[in-house]
């Protein structure tokens, strides 16, 4: 565990740390979110806290009352303020009707709508929140009828709904704040109830609350913690959204006549007020209300919308921030090494890097590998390694902010820097890929026959709408799954007939080279085998190469001629599956090998510590950290491959040829290590 | 009925929507009854003399017990009688017959206009993220979204017809051409009829509150648009789909448009009830003769019969329109029936 972890767990540890903590977890998202989002909370925040200012001192410093007709000019004097002066020195936004200030009825209009919007959502959320933990505690039939109740509140239509409210609230209290915010509040309380009920209900389930009843903790209050850290995400949003939606609704109130009491200073009032003036000519008395209310809304939703892209991380900018990846040689590099297309595929001095804020981080950095027609190469490492996004550079189908470098030849034509035309025209034709879920490869809303009517007819344009299914028969049927399956959708098979699907999808146009990345991960022993041997028996006609991405060593043991050992975005070694698995070279595949668990294993080995962080890999050898055979020199150079025995190879300094005289006296481990240990 | 087949999915909806409508008319009926006193004497207390009150309340059976005045208007309801105003001589159902069409085609009018605008733009804005087009295709749809109903019909009814005289600013057709009444739609009925004067006259009519009304529920529908492709253009089955070299076009419009409006068909539907809430503001300013402007008024007047009468429609028209959009939705989504 590295210095700074522990720090943090010291500073964790104390009451001021824990809260320093949180805060910066809670600030995490808003750090990494886009520069757009924060730009729009900042914006919004700088609007809502000038409306703010504007409430509170504005009635106090402006010189007009907003109900104010005269004016004194000497004790005992007055004047009237003429009625609809146009804007002037002295009334920057004209005068109404009535000869009140415009700016000044503006002003308090803005004191209203803030305090009612602040009550309407407070009581919507108080009621909803309470309700919500309520129902879902209690269950049963009261849970039912509330839930129905709230669904059918939340599917009226809200400003019918308000009006309502508002017009049977008259016949008890006379309209005024209170009642016009009972009015906009009431329609919002079911989004709070739906989502405290339902956080609720899944936290009563949990089992954690069950122990700490039996136990005695007052669960209550379990209960109540626990909702609160689940629903603290969504109920912002629900806060400004509502905010937003309060200031419209009280306008509209006040415009149909429902507001509050007339001549209090109401936007919306003072609008329907004006539309006499509006016919005659005169804007100044509807339109500054209106101004009022689109700048105060839009304020509201800026934030509402920041805070929504802070906290939903789906909907944040795409991870193209930070500085630039280098660009590419322009024309596709020439094979150095490889001009025959005798190679399904081959890769030479593949990088493939990831913008990120800082650096940028080179997931695969610098593989050299080369698959023959007929032939399957297992890529092995631990997650992280690199390995999918190695798989995925091999259709060139990257993430946007991500970039590959080198060389990748797929049938002697480079793919690297081609153009984005031709690599469609590439990927499903000449290289295929099998994806990890086959539960969500599938469109839910297509069959599975006009996956392949779609795909085959994109690549051969030629092919009719009818040849294209008895095609799909033909390789569904192959590979096991009835014909008959082609009109099903995905939702209707299982999981193992599905990734069949993905499997015939992938073959159907014969590829000459198929990526399968951990084909079997989401499925049970008995039809991963059947699935392997499917894989494995494509191979038979020597028409396609495999590469089969896995962490799984039995899988490779089962299916693979050749093995490739990745380790931090580098191949450590590779060579036949026989001397891999017999007598492997590098120090980090004997401690993969020791740590799976066989019939043979006696004590289950694991290697001590993490790999490293590929921000910032070390200098020298990358395992060398972890590595108990590493010498001095190995955290200093940078080992390179070096073949080891027949056709296999290792990056490691124990071995000559690697760059370094391998010291005397040290003999290089051999044999299996899980018989004889490392 | 086999279960998972597209007739059981629709009994068992069915079913569904009746407590939904009996809570709502529930709902309906404490609130109206909740005001004290009684509706008569609320609406015309101080015109008529107590004798006369207390006849029509008799003839309106308000002095019957609570329980029974429920009753009844549950079972009245669920017939389709909704009972009589106390300030109109027209039954609550012949004003709805009146005025539903207007309403109706206001709503769908602008219902189009809100489809149109939300999905193109929105989709565009998702395919084009973080362009130029996407900021402000996101920004029109805030500024849309904050800007009053009656203020921006308002303003438009001042530049559009006042001043530059291209449309008409109030009311449902031009007085002369009134088209025959075949079902109340009066462009449909003009189309019925062959009667095209009337139909330009209605069009134009239409234009203005249909626009203002429609792109305030186009601004919802850009965001969730958006949201929704976004979402989906990530998912696995699109990944899936790219790397079998499907053109972007086709992963786009084909594989992502379809899937991206599943959730949005059952958001229009709740944006249905967010047109009818809005009528009742463009149908005021523009003196559209509709339900909602109906409804206005009778609040207005403190008719709680009436008003009871046409929030009952309301509330039946939502139960309708809810398990609507749920059978439209398990017609397009097969994974919905199971």
């Amino acid at each position: 565990m590295s210095d700074s972890t522990l720090s943090k767990q010291a500073e964790t540890a104390s009451g001021y740390g824990y809260f320093r903590a949180r805060m910066r977890h809670y600030a995490k998202p808003f750090r990494q979110a886009s520069r757009t989002s924060r730009w729009l909370v900042f914006a919004g925040l700088g609007i809502l806290i000038f409306f703010t200012l504007v409430a509170a001192v504005g009635p106090e410093l402006y010189g007009f009352g907003a109900t104010q007709y005269r004016v004194e000019t000497a004790p005992g004097q007055f004047q009237q303020i003429p009625q609809l002066a146009p804007p002037s020195a002295t009334h920057p936004m004209g005068t109404t009707r009535d000869g009140f200030d415009v700016m000044a009825r503006v002003i308090g209009g803005a004191k209203l709508a803030l305090i009612v919007m602040g009550l309407a959502v407070s009581v919507a959320m108080l009621i909803g929140v309470s309700l919500g933990l309520a129902s879902g505690y209690r269950g049963g039939p009261i849970d039912r009828i509330l839930v129905t109740v709230m669904d059918s509140v939340y599917a009226f239509p809200p400003l019918v709904l308000a009006i309502i409210i508002s017009f049977i609230l008259g016949a008890f209290i006379s309209p005024g704040v209170f009642s016009a915010a009972f009015a906009v509040g009431v329609v919002y309380i079911p989004q709070y109830f739906r989502v405290v009920r339902n956080q609720t209900l899944a936290v009563k389930q949990e089992t954690f609350v069950e122990a700490a009843q039996s136990l005695g903790a007052k669960s209550r209050s379990i209960l109540t913690r626990y909702v609160f850290f689940n629903v603290v995400h969504t109920v912002p949003v629900l806060l400004t959204l509502n905010a937003a939606d309060a200031i419209l609704t009280l306008a509209a109130l006040g415009f149909l006549g429902y507001g509050v009491q007339p001549p209090t200073p109401e936007w919306g009032y003072d609008i329907s007020q004006a539309i006499t003036d509006v016919s005659s000519g005169i804007w100044w008395t509807a339109f500054w209300p209106g101004v009022a209310i689109v700048t105060l809304v839009t304020g509201i939703t800026l934030v509402g919308e920041g805070v929504n892209d802070v906290v939903n991380p789906l909907l944040r900018a795409r991870g193209a921030s930070g500085p630039r990846l280098p660009r590419r040689q322009k024309k596709p590099r020439k094979g150095a090494d490889v001009e025959d297309d005798s190679y399904a595929v081959s890769v030479r001095d593949l990088r493939v890097g990831y913008r990120t804020p800082k650096r940028p981080l080179w997931a695969v950095d610098g593989v050299d590998f080369d698959i023959r027609y007929g032939e399957s190469l297992g890529l092995v490492g631990e997650s992280g390694c690199g390995k999918s996004t190695l798989g995925r550079a091999l259709m060139q189908l990257l993430a946007p902010g991500c970039r590959a470098y080198g060389s990748v030849r797929l049938g002697g034509e480079e793919l690297i820097g081609q153009s984005e035309r031709r690599l469609r025209q590439k990927r499903g034709d000449d290289v295929a890929m099998i994806f990890q879920e086959p539960m969500t490869r599938l469109n839910p809303l297509m069959r599975i026959g006009d996956h392949f009517v779609e795909m085959i007819r994109t690549h051969r344009s030629k092919i009719s709408r009818k040849q294209a299914r008895a095609m799909a028969r033909d390789v569904l049927s192959q590979m096991g799954v009835p014909p008959s399956r082609i009109d099903n959708y995905a939702h209707e098979l299982s999981g193992g007939m599905r990734q069949r699907v993905m499997i015939a999808l992938g073959i159907v146009l014969n590829p000459k080279l198929l990526i399968a990345d951990e084909p079997t991960t989401s499925l049970d022993v008995i039809v991963e085998s059947q699935i392997l041997d499917t894989i494995a028996a494509l191979l038979g006609n020597k028409s396609a190469g495999l590469l089969m991405i896995t962490h799984n060593l039995g899988i490779v043991a089962e299916t693979c001629d050749r093995v490739a050992v990745m380790y931090a975005g580098r191949i450590v070694e590779s060579g036949p599956v026989d001397a891999i698995f017999n007598d492997p070279k590098h120090p980090y595949t004997r401690g993969l090998l020791a740590s799976t668990v066989s019939l043979e294993t006696t004590t289950l080995h694991s290697i001590p510590g993490y790999p490293p962080d590929l921000l910032d890999p070390p200098s020298g050898c990358r395992f060398a950290e972890r590595c108990p055979y590493a010498m001095a020199h190995c955290t200093e150079a940078d080992p390179a491959l070096t073949d080891v025995g027949p056709s296999q190879s290792a990056a490691c300094f124990l071995y000559p040829g690697a760059g370094q005289d391998v010291p005397a006296g040290l003999t290089p481990p051999s044999g299996n290590p899980q018989v004889v240990g490392i | 009925m086999k279960k998972g087949s597209f007739g059981h999915y629709l009994l068992m909806r069915v079913l569904l929507s009746i407590p939904m409508l009996l809570i709502l008319l529930t709902l309906v009926f404490v609130l109206l009854h909740a005001a004290p006193g009684d509706p008569v004497t609320a609406t015309l207390g101080s015109r008529l003399p107590p004798d006369q009150i207390a006849a029509r309340k008799e003839a309106l059976g308000l002095n019957d017990p609570i329980y029974i005045q429920y009753f009844r208007y549950i079972g009245h309801a669920l017939e389709g009688d909704f009972g009589h105003p106390i300030t109109d001589s027209r039954s609550v159902g012949q004003i709805i017959e009146d005025t539903a069409p207007a309403t109706l085609e206001l709503v769908i009018a602008a219902m189009i206009v809100a489809v149109l605008v939300g999905i193109s733009v929105g989709a565009l804005a998702a395919r084009l993220r973080d362009t130029a087009f996407d900021l402000g295709g996101r920004f029109f749809g805030i500024l849309i979204y904050a800007t009053p109903l009656f203020w921006s019909a308002l303003l438009a009814q001042l530049y559009l017809s006042a001043d530059l005289h291209w449309l008409p600013s109030s009311g449902r057709i031009g007085g002369f051409y009134v088209p025959e009444h075949i079902t109340g739609f009066y462009t449909i009925d003009s189309i019925l009829t062959g009667n095209w004067p009337a139909l330009w006259s209605t069009l134009s009519h239409l234009a203005l509150p249909a626009i203002t009304l429609g792109l305030l529920v186009g601004g919802v529908f850009v965001r969730l648009v958006r949201v929704n492709m976004l979402q989906t253009l990530r998912s696995d089955y699109i990944d899936a789909a790219r790397a079998r070299g499907i053109s972007e076009r086709s992963v786009v419009y084909r594989h992502a448009f379809k899937n991206a409006l599943i959730p949005v068909i059952t958001i229009m539907g709740l944006q249905f009830a967010l047109l009818i809430g809005n009528a009742t503001l463009s149908e005021t300013v523009f003196s559209w003769p509709g339900m909602a402007r109906a409804l206005v008024l009778f609040i207005g007047a403190r008719d709680y019969a009436a008003v009871q009468g046409i929030v009952t429609f309301i509330a039946l028209a939502i139960v309708v329109l809810s398990l609507l959009i749920d059978v439209i939705n398990a017609l397009i989504d097969p994974r919905v029936r199971y």
